[in-house]
């Protein structure tokens, strides 16, 4: 019948819900109705230490169907995407899979997407890096270049009309 | 005795090194009737035992005295020893000084002082033991099972097949028990019925089983190998040699669809003449006296119409009780369970809405004999449910109600999530509210993955109370994984109850003579190595009236107890412990105070005529005595003794313990 979150009033997605369940499936091996949450994901996840992601807690909201909170939520960009909570989910629900899905349907709604990513996304498309090369420092303190430590040259994009139209061809798809 | 051996244990570390066991050894040989004392690391090893019976040979030693561990642990062993060493094993005396000594205390010293005074006290006992031999009883070769769901079901089979004769007494008209009412059964989704009535149809024809239904045992006497029981044999009012189950008679009667029928769980109607279920062991109908039009005002229309539609004519009014005796060697109890009425959880509504029912309802909702033929639907409407929502552990895990667990509600839950869905089609909602999912046994984890993955929604936490105004439930649960409080709209709520003890288990305990733990199920003679045994010889328990379990455990526990009780049939005859209580006839004064004292009826007045007077004295059943001691200790008159614990043997022990130097003419 309904399920209402009585904090925001929330109708729980449930069709919504399945659709994205049914995505995962076609893409992965794992179903996120397996969770059982023990938070394995959280309990080793490298943004939850910095950014306070919960990976647990956006499979229990997928599962409550609290699909437009995480959607509006900028929580889901904080993934660093290490895929440490795939490999070792004992359920083999892969949260990491789960956030992707979510930010695709973030840009697919055209909802707001964080300003840095923005600006990731852009670097990839002109460069073919997230960043441009940058000199780093070392322990001993000095700041080095690739060069110096006899790595090899990057070569960059080769043909940028090609890429970029390959990574928007598959990104619609994906969506 | 006259020639005493003591054996001290060290038993590891455990005892000396709080007691210093070789300054036990040396003190001890000097006392008077001691012609041998030995240390030994574990007394109780195959090596201990060579001590022993060396002991006995090489310096004919006739009591002995080990100091070890308590005699509730080792006495059976220590008396096994000396037997097999040729010895009398009643004139083996323990001294405790592990648990009573060395355990409790913390000053080495005085820990050895004590040790030591508790070993030569023993030591005084035992020269004043005597040399005691086994009574015998022959074993009456049948059983008594008590219940007929699948544990007593179980139980009686195993029986039978081994060749003993078996009663296997129901108080339904049918065997079956609660796994009768089930539709499927976890994990393995098998119908319940399909694997029940085979057995139930193999104990019907079994030539070594007597099946007594819609009977009661009344009253039971005697003891292990010797039991006499009255069995209460209910009038069906029904010949059962001429009814062949046609049903006729059913249909029939004037109060057809009138009488709420328990079988299903109140959701529908019976007659006063019924037949449980269809699959009902022994299928013959049986008359409800209570509601027969006839039985109650002594005319039914022009008429009774039972007896005018039952062509084997075998309706019979004139049918009375009857009281059967049996006699067997050992019983099994398997009484089953109730489950909690959720009455008591004001909170959920179960007495507000016909919407709120509880799982053994659904089952029988979903079963094709039910009320509904296998659809489920609105108690109230009869409209197809599109939300069902669970809520578990109803009274269980709850200190207001039952503490326990009831082992069986996750898994029986779960499996209701699957036959709903077959039931009601995939888009039907199910919301299940959980404290924790318990599916421990083997194949319920896979089970309850397999649900997870059926589009259910679960919600951890416990809902404060359901909102019912009409057709419209509401439920607000806070849900502990994602902390947000949500408000459920379902049709249909189902309560998972808590599994009690049978309302009438504590009667039924004080009749049989046994003991129940605190939640009201029947004590087990211990929880872990002896779960099938009570504290009565040769009465044993299984399945639910021990205990919540589902049907994988209750079957194994049947077969367990089957063989238990096996054990003894099987003997020719028993031998009987002789440490006793025993009248002397001179001194008892005829005050029958131990009689009315006596938890095992084993003390009865003989009346004897003396010098041409009457006189009264008490004589104790040596089979029936289990040595507890009450009429010991009441005997006005100090006219009964207990065996290995006679007065003199327990005055000795004190005398030393107080120190009396020359108590027990030890030195």
């Amino acid at each position: 019948m309904s399920i209402t979150d009585m904090t925001s009033m929330a109708e729980a997605q449930s069709d919504l819900r399945s659709e994205i369940n049914k995505r995962l499936e076609r893409l992965i091996l794992g179903v996120s109705d397996y969770c059982y949450q023990c938070a394995k994901c959280t309990s080793g996840c490298e943004s939850h230490k910095l950014l306070e992601l919960e990976p647990h807690q956006i499979v229990a909201l997928l599962k409550r169907g609290l699909i437009d909170e995480m959607v509006n939520s900028e929580i889901i960009w904080t993934c660093m995407s290490c895929f440490k909570c795939k490999e070792r989910c004992p359920q083999k629900v892969p949260p990491v899979d789960i956030l992707f899905a979510l930010k695709n349907l973030t840009v697919l709604t055209g909802k707001q997407v964080p300003g840095d990513y923005t600006q990731m996304l852009q670097s990839v498309m002109s460069i073919g890096y997230i960043q441009d090369r940058q000199t780093v420092p070392t322990r001993s303190g000095d700041t080095v270049k690739r060069e110096d430590l006899g790595l090899p040259v990057l070569s960059g994009l080769q043909d940028p009309n090609g890429f970029q139209n390959i990574i928007t061809a598959s990104a619609v798809e994906k969506i | 005795m006259e020639r005493i051996g003591v054996f001290v244990c060290h038993c590891g570390i455990n005892i000396s090194s709080m007691v210093d066991v070789e300054s036990i050894v040396e003190r001890v040989r000097e006392l008077d009737g001691v012609v041998e004392a030995k240390s030994y690391k574990y007394m109780c090893s195959d090596r201990g035992a060579q001590i022993i019976k060396k002991s006995i040979e090489e310096k004919g030693i006739d009591g002995a005295v080990i100091a070890c561990c308590s005699p509730r642990m080792h006495e059976p062993t220590f008396r096994g020893v000396a037997e097999d060493g040729g010895m009398n094993p009643f004139t083996v005396e323990i001294a405790n000084i592990r648990e009573q000594c060395s355990w409790a205390h913390d000053s080495r010293e005085r820990s050895t002082e004590k040790a030591m005074k508790l070993v030569m006290s023993s030591v005084a006992k035992a020269r004043l033991l005597e040399p005691l031999e086994r009574g015998r009883t022959p074993v009456i070769p049948n059983a008594l099972v008590i219940g007929g769901g699948i544990a007593g079901i179980q139980a009686s089979l195993d029986l039978a097949n081994e060749g003993f004769r078996v009663y296997l007494v129901e108080k339904d008209p049918s065997i079956g028990g609660r796994m009768a009412q089930l539709d499927k059964t976890f994990p393995t989704l098998d119908c319940s019925s399909c694997i029940l009535t085979p057995k139930m149809m193999e104990v019907y024809h079994h030539p070594n089983i007597d099946l007594m239904t819609y009977s009661e045992v009344l009253s039971i006497e005697g003891s292990i190998g010797d039991y006499r029981v009255k069995v209460r044999r209910k009038p069906r009012y029904v010949d059962v040699d001429r009814c062949t189950g046609c049903g006729d008679c059913v249909t029939a009667c004037r109060m057809r669809d009138r009488i709420p029928d328990e079988f299903n769980m109140g959701l529908s109607n019976r007659s006063a003449i019924y037949i449980q279920f269809p699959q009902a062991i022994p299928l013959k109908a049986v008359m409800d006296s209570e509601t027969c039009l006839f039985h109650r005002f002594g005319k039914c229309g022009d008429g009774p119409l039972c007896v005018e539609a039952c062509e084997a004519e075998a309706i019979d009014f004139e049918q009375k009780e009857e009281v059967a005796e049996l006699n067997v060697g050992a019983i099994v109890v398997a009484t089953g369970y109730d489950l909690l009425d959720p009455a008591s959880l004001h909170e959920y509504g179960y007495s507000r809405s016909k919407n709120v029912i509880t799982t053994l309802e659904l089952e029988r909702l979903i079963s094709s004999s039910g009320p509904t033929k296998g659809e489920v639907r609105l108690p109230s409407s009869g409209e197809r449910p599109r939300s069902v929502t669970m809520i578990m552990c109803v009274g269980s895990r709850d200190e207001t109600q039952c503490s326990w667990c009831c082992r069986i509600g996750c898994m029986t839950a779960l499996k209701q999530v699957i036959l709903l869905r077959e039931n009601l089609g995939e888009e039907v909602e199910i919301n299940i509210l959980y404290t924790d999912i318990r599916s421990f046994g083997k194949g319920y984890e896979e089970f309850y993955r397999n649900v997870r993955a059926e589009n259910t929604n679960f919600f951890r936490g416990r809902p404060s109370e359901v909102r019912i105004r009409n057709e419209d439930i509401r439920i607000d649960i806070f849900d502990t994984i994602t902390n947000k409080l949500f408000e459920i709209r379902t049709d249909m709520v189902v309560l998972v109850p808590a599994v009690v003890p049978r309302a009438d288990s504590g009667e039924f305990a004080r009749m049989m003579n046994l003991s129940r733990s605190g939640d009201g199920f029947l004590l087990e003679a211990h929880l872990k190595l002896k779960p099938m045994d009570t504290f009565v010889n040769g009465i044993f328990i299984a399945g639910c009236c021990q205990g919540p379990k589902d049907i994988t455990d209750t079957v194994a526990q049947a077969s367990g107890a089957a063989s238990r009780a096996a054990g003894i049939l099987s003997k020719k005859e028993l031998e009987n412990d002789p440490l006793i209580a025993v009248v002397d006839a001179d001194l008892c004064s005829g005050c029958r105070i131990c009689i009315s004292l006596c938890p095992y009826s084993a003390i009865e007045p003989v009346v004897e005529t003396m010098a041409g007077e009457e006189v009264v004295h008490a004589e104790i059943n040596e089979v029936l005595c289990q040595g507890c001691g009450a009429c010991v200790a009441a005997c006005p008159s100090g006219a009964i003794n207990q065996m290995g614990f006679k007065d003199n043997q327990i005055l000795a022990m004190i005398g030393v313990l107080n120190d009396c130097s020359d108590a027990g003419g030890l030195k």
